[in-house]
Parts: structure tokens; sequence; C-alpha cells
């Protein structure tokens, strides 16, 4: 018998549920532990959802719990990502993009994962348009803090890229 | 090149994935949470019980013996189960201050260090209290085994007290060496990786 409470969350999983697979790519490249971070996550939400008050927008509360479940709450170890491992990486490019555009999505995609964990969570929020505010509020710094931290992070992916 | 253009590169290439239908979900809310401080929870439980059982068990055959060396070697066990469920509890009540609730990375990190160094420290505490004890329980049945008379007789022997010192000191070095080793590769690099993600946010 599902709750009350159950069916609303599953709802709120269902509809946002691209945040938390966003999350799980960013962070593990094996499909087998992706899916057990995936529920992970799900089960970690699952547990503080009761003391979701609506203070802060529903994404931030989700960034939260995903990110701390990726970065510290889960412990097992990954292989770094070579260039090669991007053609495993099955992104839904547009098909009125080039061969050179689709390079330059594959090429982002490995050097944001070749930036530090905390990093990676910076620039995923910057990239899906959670405000700077939203950011510093998820990671524990200072707006200021984000404005140069993202400065250096876009320095870095630039060099990537480039190379 | 701007975060705009970033955006826009990240925005035509979003990696594809599965969605998960609603009875996925659903299955995932009962099942056992990988968190490192659910698994240590579950392990401290395990080993609680465990404690609990085979001390009832020994005390139950406890109460069926005559005095005698069995009846003092078994009661001398059970008191260090005792100890030992004494033990779990404080490591469980360690584990149980850490909340993960819906704090920032910050301050989830800090309290995830804070939690696991605890959690270390009383570990290697406990068990420097714990060898000498077990070193003298050991000590006290090899005695029982060998005859009360006959051992304290030794015990006044100069070579054996030295025997005895270098044994303690060689045991005492083996299980805390063996201690450390364990606990750094079980927690101990985890740990060193959640205080650079903290370094890595203070910078």
């Amino acid at each position: 018998m599902v709750s009350e409470e159950e069916k609303k969350f599953i709802s709120l999983i269902n509809e946002h549920q691209g945040l938390i697979h966003k999350v799980c790519i960013m962070y593990e490249n094996d499909p087998d532990v992706r899916n057990d971070l995936f529920q992970e996550i799900v089960f970690q939400l699952w547990k503080s959802f009761s003391s979701f008050r609506g203070e802060a927008k529903i994404t931030t509360w989700m960034y939260r719990i995903a990110l701390n479940t990726a970065i510290s709450g889960f412990r097992k170890q990954t292989r770094i990502l070579k260039t090669e491992d991007l053609k495993e990486l099955h992104l839904n490019i547009s098909d009125s993009w080039g061969d050179e555009r689709e390079e330059s999505i594959q090429r982002l995609h490995w050097a944001i994962r070749q930036l530090s964990e905390i990093e990676r969570a910076m620039i995923m929020m910057a990239l899906e348009e959670v405000p700077y505010d939203e950011i510093a509020e998820t990671i524990g710094i200072t707006q200021n803090n984000v404005r140069v931290r993202m400065n250096r992070i876009r320095e870095k992916i630039k060099k990537l890229m480039r190379n | 090149m701007e975060l705009e253009e970033l955006k826009s590169i990240w925005k035509n290439g979003e990696p594809v994935f599965q969605p998960k239908d609603e009875t996925e979900i659903a299955s995932m809310l009962k099942k056992r949470s990988l968190t490192v401080i659910d698994k240590l929870k579950r392990n401290v439980w395990l080993d609680l019980i465990f404690t609990l059982v085979v001390s009832v068990g020994l005390l139950v055959y406890v109460l069926t013996l005559r005095n005698g060396a069995l009846k003092w070697a078994s009661i001398s066990i059970l008191l260090v189960f005792v100890v030992y469920t004494f033990y779990y509890v404080k490591k469980l009540i360690l584990l149980n201050r850490f909340n993960p609730a819906d704090e920032n990375i910050r301050a989830h990190l800090e309290s995830l260090i804070d939690t696991l160094s605890g959690y270390l420290k009383f570990y290697k505490r406990s068990y420097s209290l714990l060898y000498p004890i077990f070193f003298c329980l050991l000590l006290v049945l090899f005695g029982l085994e060998r005859g009360a008379e006959k051992f304290v007789e030794n015990l006044t022997n100069s070579g054996t007290i030295f025997y005895l010192i270098v044994m303690a000191g060689f045991y005492f070095f083996l299980a805390t060496y063996v201690t450390n080793w364990y606990l750094k590769k079980l927690y101990g690099n985890h740990l060193e990786k959640l205080k650079g993600l903290l370094n890595d946010i203070r910078e």
C-alpha cells in the first residue's frame, strides 16, 4: 500500500529525474555504479523528504542531496575517464549541428570530467542555469567566491578543450 | 570562451539517459542505503547482536558449570563481551551523531569528517585499552591450564618476566600495527579524500 506522501515523492522524482541522472553521469563512468548512485540519491532524498519545508527551491534541495551523495556519501572507486571513453557517452546532439560542433560537445563533457569534484558540481549547476546565489547556498561558500571560482573553472575548461 | 557559450554547447548535447518509471522509483525507497555511515551502522548492529547472543549463551553455560578453572575462564570471556557491548553502543552513539539531512556540501563534509574521525579515534583508543586486557586474559587462561601454583612459581623467575615483557611488547606492536593498517585501508583513505574535498571548498 503506497502512502500519499510516497505518491507525492515518486511523482516529484519522476518530474525531476533528469537532474539526478545528470549528477550520476557527471560523477560515475560505469553504468552499473551509476545506477547504484541513482538509487542511493533517491533513497537519501526520500529520507529527508519529510523534513523539506519548502524554504529552498525544490531543485536546490535536490541538487544539495544529490551532490552530497555523489561527492562524499557514496564510496566507489571510479576509473579516470579517457578521451576514447567519450564515444561511449551517449549525448543527445541536435541534428542541425555539424561535426565540428559535435566534437565541441564531446570535448566539453570530457573537460568537465577532468575537473575536481567540487568544480564539477559548480559548473554543472551553472550550465543548468542555477543562479549564483543558489550555487553558493548549495556548496556553502559566498556568492563572491562562486564568481571568482567560476572564472577559474571557465579558464580551465577553455584550456582543456583546446588541448 | 564565455560561460554563455559553454551553456549553449551544453544545451545542445545533453547526456541521454533511460528514464525510470514510477514502479522502479517506488522500489528504490525500500532498498538499503550504501553510504559509508549507514554501512558502518549496519556492521556495528550486527556485531552488537552477535555479542549479545553469544553472551547470553555463555551466561547460560556458565550457570551450569561448577566452580573451577573452566568456570572462571568463561566468566572472564563473558566480562570481555560485556565490555564489547558498551563499546558497540558507544560506536552507535558516535555514528548516530551524523545527521546528513539537507545541509550544504561544506557543512555535510565537515560533519562527515568529524563523525568518521571521532569514530576512528574511538576505535584506536579502545583497542589500545583492549589489547592489554586480551593479553592478560590469555596469560590467565594459559596459567589456569598449566596449574595456578606452577604458573605463579614461574612468574617469579626473572627469565619468565623478561620473556613476558618481550612477548607483551611484540603483541602490542603487532596488534596496533594491524589495527592501524586495517583502519587506514577501510576508512583512512576515504577520510583523506573527504578532507581533500573540504580543502578544495575552503580554497
